[in-house]
């Protein structure tokens, strides 16, 4: 626990110094560790935020130990990306601190995620890229903030998806959890993004802080910058913090120039109250700008996005013997978002802007106590989404400047009760965790509808209102087989509610093939059964190697299904017919990761990973095309699911001077060919590529860290399977290409 | 001042002088050329349609309308004349630089539109 606010640290790292056997701290903060070693044994808890301590235990008895890590005061750059089996918990998950933030010219999260093993992203600009997690997407993935804050983004074609609107340089850390086993985060498909933004911090006297960034970079030429202060005593903790960021066009490895240009800003605080030991009420705000937001792959470019983000907090513990902890939380989370094809050859014409307004707002409590020899988290959670959008479009060669309005969404609604229930138990040698959820989606919407020009109706639909009972579950076991070696196996059924677009956009190209999407209110939740099967082997000498394996079954999976011209015809220039979103029977996902990294102990260092997804639609409808129409349909048996990620496999090789002082590391990232690609969809190949990455990290002390480097050295054209095309323009939307940069970091 | 306070100076300057907005732009929309009576529609600075009819003493007249706009405002102006004999040049100048133009002499289609939008740097 942290020892000023009594909270939980999660990923501390606990290692029995005799042995090198280890393990990590959960979200809760727990951990266990069965010991082979005869007692009294030397106990080693390390947190990138946290001063180490190391303490004897002295009884070889079961003993539960509380212990209290003290916030360090100053400033570390070490670089800490884990990727593990997070403590209890037998699934795989993805961890990335803010200190890897820190070090790369990286400006969006969506970007950096893109590291992760089997994390990939759909790119349609310079930013707003939004993440796949083993070939997972959108609204099968929970995306989170600070343990619940939701956001619903305002672009139909997702240029502003959650992670958009959190600005990289405010994260302490982000976790992925793979898979739909994590049910405690909210309805949970095929994985959970959980991010966490600073956190004021109390100090036993009162204090002030400075923290401040400034990074430059070549290619896509910019920075982004940001500054903050923070403070407190034991009573009051603070945070108050800007960021502000503007970028040019990027050159590609061809020296083809990207149209990429952005500028966003934002300001946002925390203020957090501890009246009493082990009970803290925290206050945050967020408000951010985004202007001018280049996406060359999309019809139109992000002239403005505004955010508003509110939340309040409580954390209680010290509530005695079976309560260990309380949270309770409710959030509000408003968009106006703005887009426009002012900037595009076709607004001599036509001049299309689209104003959407979108609002989430929820809440969360949830109770941890001592049950049945072991943990059970239990709550409730809420969610209500409501969006509201019109497209205006300028006929600026005609008499009268006439103005046509157009619905994207029309007051449409979902909402979301959700109760759950989380139960874990340790053994001597094995931790079991189960976990349940039930969700009741309600979700209704103004008539869709589309008209022309003339007064014509093209679509009208009045049946809006679905309601759902949804119920998941997952359990997984670990079993320790001895100091250094576990397996893992979790099994689960995770279910989620159509989102948004899937059930309510009216007539707009929003997914990777030409066509015009219709919602669907009727659609169904798709269902998600996983099976993972995990091996891990931790030694301080030898380092962490994990495997993990997984296979998904999906029913009800969500694609779409032509409809024909004569009953709605498409209304955008170009595309090949109209769409509606429709539950085919199933769909399977299957694949890998693997990751192996040297213990911390050394002063050289090597990490790698590789990972791979495939997935099947067993009975995929092709649309066959003739001159730009669709002329006819035919059946293909086992088609590759559209925009899955190839095989990827990512090296890193660095070593530390003078302490670690100063740090050179080399990372080489070698994606293949992609060509399972689904032939219904007339989805394109991907050739392979491999690119590499050096950074020069400088530690001048502990109130200047110097961080330089030069990204994809070899000036390779490539660009990512996931990238979608450029409009207009048959080519691919390469990605940077070579690219020199500078961070500094200041802290006092 | 101690370091803290320099510091916070340093940043707030550099901060400053990042966020700078862009300059409005002078719009300037010139119809000429017509030997007759023509009518004009155009969007004014209050961002409305506005309508006027100008009356040219000689072909060398010439009708202007100036305002500022922001980057990515729509420009707009079209003119009608009645007299198959006339004709009518209409020009959309961006800061003294001509944006767009269009002219027409002595056309079965006496109509003519000028628009586009103030584009972004």
């Amino acid at each position: 626990m942290d020892a000023l606010s009594r909270e939980p640290v999660e990923n501390a790292q606990v290692i029995i110094l005799a042995t090198g056997e280890g393990t990590i701290s959960g979200a809760d903060g727990f951990f266990s560790l069965s010991v082979s070693h005869k007692f009294p044994v030397e106990l080693s808890v390390e947190h990138i935020t946290y001063e180490e301590i190391v303490l004897t235990v002295e009884s070889n008895k079961t003993t539960d130990l509380i212990l209290y890590l003290s916030p360090k005061s100053t400033y570390l750059d070490e670089v800490t990306v884990l990727g593990s089996f997070e403590n209890e918990k037998p699934y795989r998950t993805e961890t990335i601190s803010a200190k890897t933030i820190t070090k790369t010219s990286i400006a969006d999260i969506g970007n950096l995620l893109r590291r992760e093993p089997n994390v990939s992203g759909v790119r349609k600009g310079a930013v707003g890229i939004d993440p796949v997690v083993r070939g997972f997407k959108y609204a099968q993935l929970n995306v989170q903030l600070d343990g619940g804050t939701k956001i619903e983004g305002g672009c139909p074609n997702r240029m502003d998806p959650v992670l958009a609107h959190i600005d990289i340089n405010d994260l302490e850390n982000i976790t992925v959890y793979k898979g739909p086993f994590a049910l405690k985060y909210g309805p949970n498909m095929g994985g959970v993004i959980s991010l966490t933004t600073y956190t004021p911090r109390f100090y036993e006297k009162f204090e002030n802080h400075i923290e401040a960034f400034a990074g430059g970079q070549t290619n896509h030429t910019g920075f982004k910058s940001s500054f903050g202060v923070n403070g407190g005593n034991d009573v009051v903790a603070y945070y108050v913090k800007g960021n502000y960021k503007k970028y040019g066009d990027y050159e590609a490895g061809n020296g083809e120039v990207i149209t990429s240009s952005l500028e966003q800003y934002n300001i946002g605080g925390k203020l957090a109250v501890q009246p009493a030991i082990g009970h803290t009420v925290t206050a945050g705000f967020d408000r951010s700008w985004g202007r001018n937001v280049d996406f060359p792959a999309l019809p139109m470019d992000e002239r403005k996005d505004d955010t508003y983000l509110y939340n309040i907090n409580y954390f209680g513990t010290n509530l005695g013997n079976v309560v260990n902890y309380i949270r309770i939380k409710a959030y509000d989370a408003h968009v106006e978002h703005e887009m426009d094809n002012k900037s595009r050859p076709f607004s001599d014409t036509l001049v299309a802007v689209s104003q959407i307004t979108a609002n989430n707002a929820g809440g969360k409590f949830g109770i941890n106590m001592n049950v049945l020899k072991g943990r059970v988290e239990a709550g409730v959670d809420y969610e209500q989404i409501d969006k509201d959008g019109v497209r205006t479009k300028y006929l600026i060669l005609q008499p009268n400047l006439p103005k046509i309005y157009e619905d994207l969404w029309n007051n449409a609604s979902i909402k979301n009760f959700g109760l759950y229930a989380e139960w874990q138990r340790s053994f001597t040698s094995l931790d079991i965790i189960i976990a349940m959820r039930y969700d009741h989606n309600v979700a209704n919407s103004d008539t869709l509808i589309r008209g022309k020009e003339n007064g014509n109706v093209v679509y009208e639909n009045t049946n809006t209102g679905s309601a759902y009972n949804n119920f998941s579950f997952s359990a997984g076991i670990t079993w320790h087989i001895n100091e250094r070696n576990s397996l893992m196996f979790s099994f689960g059924r995770g279910v989620r509610s159509p989102d948004m677009t899937e059930r309510f956009i009216i007539l707009l190209p929003v997914s990777y093939d030409p066509y015009d999407y219709l919602g669907n209110p009727q659609l169904k939740p798709e269902v998600n059964y996983e099976a993972d099967l995990g091996y891990s082997f931790i030694q301080n000498k030898s380092g962490t190697l994990q495997v993990s394996v997984f296979y998904s079954f999906v029913k009800d999976y969500i694609l779409g299904e032509l409809v024909p011209p004569s009953q709605v015809p498409p209304q955008t220039r170009g595309v090949l017919g109209v769409k509606k979103f429709t539950n085919i029977a199933y769909a399977r996902l299957a694949g890998f990761e693997l990751s192996y990294a040297t213990p911390t102990r050394y002063k050289w260092f090597a990490r790698f990973n590789a990972a791979y997804t495939f997935g099947v639609n067993p009975e995929a409808v092709q649309y066959v095309r003739e001159n730009g129409e669709v002329v006819d349909e035919r059946i293909i048996d086992n088609d590759p699911l559209p925009e899955i990620p190839p095989f990827e496999t990512n090296i890193s090789l660095g070593y530390g001077f003078f302490a670690k002082k100063l740090v050179p590391e080399l990372d080489l990232r070698v994606v293949a060919a992609q060509n399972k690609v689904s032939e219904a969809n007339y989805e394109q190949t991907t050739p392979g590529f491999i690119t590499a990455d050096f950074v020069l990290s400088y530690h001048y002390h502990e109130f200047l860290s110097i961080y330089t480097g030069v990204t994809n050295i070899l000036n390779t054209n490539y660009y990512e399977h996931l990238n979608r095309r450029i409009i207009g323009s048959k080519g691919p939307l390469y990605e940077p290409g070579r690219m020199f940069y500078l961070n500094l970091r200041f802290h006092l | 001042m101690n370091r803290k306070t320099t510091f916070l100076v340093v940043i707030l300057m550099v901060l400053s002088a990042a966020c700078s907005k862009p300059y409005p732009k002078k719009i300037t929309y010139l119809a000429t050329a017509s030997v007759s009576a023509y009518n004009l529609q155009y969007l004014n600075k209050q961002n409305e349609l506005a309508k006027t009819e100008v009356v040219p003493q000689s072909v060398q007249d010439v009708w202007t309308y100036e305002f500022t706009a922001e980057e990515g405002d729509i420009v707009y102006i079209n003119g009608k004349y009645g007299d198959i004999n006339s004709g009518l040049k209409i020009q959309v100048l961006i800061d003294g630089k001509v944006y767009k133009q269009e002219s027409t002499v002595g056309d079965t289609i006496n109509y003519i539109v000028v628009s586009g939008v103030v584009p972004y740097e």
